[in-house]
């Protein structure tokens, strides 16, 4: 359903991906792991096409979509969960669910969506009216979510969506993620949490430094030494010469 | 007594009707700047150009024979308000694009450069010489109790307080609306719902366009035409800093409160206090460092320093 080939990009001079190639096939949730600054994001911005990738090709259902624009791509049925959750502040919680309707438009068909959003989470027809800056971190990672379902993407990207949230909440975002996944929509999900991502991620891939480091299953990454020691907390201590990168 | 108080309702009405128009500028500004982060310093010049075409298009149509005067205003500011709507079009398309992600100052000298061409370019078209503007009111008045109040001061205020209206339903019940503060919120986060940013950017310059185009059709009649009238426009930072930068609301209450100010410190207050006359003209300056002495962030600003 989606596949990178090759794919570098820039932010001005600083080289930020080189030579990314992944895969996520039709129904899958993928996961990408990798320490901050490895270039995850990046990633899900040159699939949105907020960033435009200097070579390298990105295909979503046949169709190729590197350096198409974002609105187009989103109507292609790409949701983007941005890190940090980008929710509009000073919007109501209904005008951001609004605008993630933006691009549909017969008035039923977005009531429905709508009905769907506050049917699964209930908080969100509650503060309705509220202005979404003034909900909680976990209230506003479920509307960003929410925002990015209103079109029904077939493709969902999520970017670290349990940051910065209570253990009880990251365990509701994932338990949603599962059953999105469950219902058929497609994933690629970024995530410092591994332990839980990899546990529902069908597929995970590494990264490092711009690089993809190694791709497997849940078992295949688990039995890897370096991502042990890296990411599940089993490893050993690290050698301080290691750690300063020598 | 009464005299007093009458010739000073006149004042306050009068400088409403003038701050109007300030604001409608300071809201074309902020509009712009808002959504785009350009400090468009033309916006003088787009109410001076929207002004001409106005004048250009009356002129022609009461030529016209058989063609009732009235008539003749309203399809002229319907020409005009189309002539703002692609000449805002093609702004967007020499001004913002190019230069939206550039540093600040290359789009501040593109912005007064714009102003001084619109200027030049106006004086070639029109001629040097200043021009009163037919007005649909004359000088005709409308008495309130003994308060006469002239007509088009009246006409001002009612057109920019349903101006206001209806850029209030804009921006609140309409999904280009809310797109447009979204965009300007978070240009990011609008691309991944969907929203044509692009788009977007292109109608709030005709949207700027539009209501400078209107007022200085308001305006006009008030002053006389002339190329220079732009520098009016200077007027819009004052104002829109008054109420509060990048604030919609705070332009307007800084445009009103602006023109009342100048109008009735150059009426009754440099009549009973004459060294008044000779800070007229830097009054309103004088109020907007007493302000933001007061309110950094403007009377309805808030307290966001990171973008100014
Ligand atoms: N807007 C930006 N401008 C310049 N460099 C950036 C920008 N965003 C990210 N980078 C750099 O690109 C690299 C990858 O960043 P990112 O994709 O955000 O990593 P991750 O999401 O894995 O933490 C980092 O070295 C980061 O410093
Ligand atoms: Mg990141």
């Amino acid at each position: 359903m989606l596949k990178l080939i090759g794919v570098e990009a820039f932010y001005g001079k600083i080289k930020a991906l080189h030579g990314v190639s992944l895969e996520v096939p039709h129904g899958k949730l993928v996961c990408i792991l990798g320490a901050n600054g490895a270039g995850k994001t990046t990633i899900l911005k040159t699939v949105s096409g907020i960033l435009e990738p200097e070579t390298g090709t990105i295909h979503f259902d046949q169709q190729r979509i590197d350096g198409m624009d974002p609105e187009d791509i989103v109507g292609l049925g790409v949701g983007h969960v941005p890190e940090n959750r980008h929710i509009f502040p000073e919007l109501t919680v209904y005008e951001n669910l609004i605008m993630g309707g933006f691009l549909i438009n017969d008035k039923a068909i977005l009531e429905e969506r709508l009905e769907s959003a506050y049917h699964r989470f209930p908080v969100l027809q509650d503060r309705s009216r509220q202005l979404a800056g003034t909900l909680s971190g976990g209230e506003q990672q479920m509307l960003a979510i929410s925002r990015a379902l209103m079109l029904q993407p077939k493709l969902l990207l999520l970017d670290e969506p349990s940051l910065g949230l209570s253990p009880l909440l990251v365990q509701e975002i994932f338990d949603t993620i599962e059953e999105l996944h469950r219902s058929g929509v497609t994933i690629l999900l970024v995530e410092q949490n591994i332990n839980q991502a990899l546990r529902i991620a069908d597929y995970g891939y590494v990264l490092t430094s711009g690089k993809i480091f190694l791709s497997g299953t849940y078992e295949e990454l688990r039995r890897e030494e370096k991502v042990r020691e890296m990411y599940l907390g089993e490893g050993k201590y690290v050698r301080r010469a290691r750690l300063w990168g020598m | 007594m009464t005299e007093t108080f009458g010739g000073l309702t006149q004042e306050v009405v009068s400088g409403i009707a003038l701050g109007c128009i300030y604001a409608l500028i300071a809201l074309g500004f902020t509009l712009i700047y808002k959504a785009t982060e350009v400090v468009n310093f033309a916006q003088g010049e787009l109410m001076m150009v929207g002004a001409y075409v106005n004048f250009f298009f009356v002129s022609a149509l009461l030529e016209v024979p058989l063609l009732n005067g009235v008539w003749a205003f309203i399809i002229a500011l319907v020409g005009a308000v189309a002539f703002a709507v692609l000449f805002g079009a093609f702004l967007d398309l020499i001004i913002n694009r190019p230069l939206k992600d550039e540093p600040v100052f290359s789009v501040i000298m593109a912005t007064i450069s714009l102003a001084i061409i619109l200027r030049a370019v106006m004086a070639v078209i029109a001629g040097p010489m200043t021009r009163i503007p037919p007005s649909p009111f004359g000088s005709s008045v409308i008495t309130f109790g003994g308060v006469a109040i002239s007509t088009l001061d009246m006409f001002i205020i009612l057109s920019a307080v349903v101006l206001v209206m209806v850029f209030y339903f804009f921006f609140n019940r309409t999904k280009w609306g809310i797109a447009m503060k979204a965009t300007s919120e978070d240009p990011m986060a609008a691309h991944l719902v969907g929203i044509p940013v692009k788009k977007v950017y292109r109608n709030v310059w005709i949207f700027s366009m539009v209501v400078a185009t209107i007022g200085g059709v308001l305006l006009a009649p008030r002053t006389l035409l002339d190329t220079h009238m732009g520098f009016l426009g200077l007027k819009a930072f004052p104002a829109a800093v008054l109420g509060g930068f990048g604030s919609i609301p705070g332009a307007i209450v800084g445009g009103v409160i602006m023109g009342v100010i100048e109008t009735v410190s150059m009426g009754t207050l440099s009549f009973h206090f004459p060294w008044v006359k000779e800070i007229n003209d830097i009054i309103v300056w004088i109020v907007l460092i007493a302000v933001l002495m007061i309110r950094p962030a403007g009377i309805l600003g808030h307290e966001e320093v990171d973008r100014v």
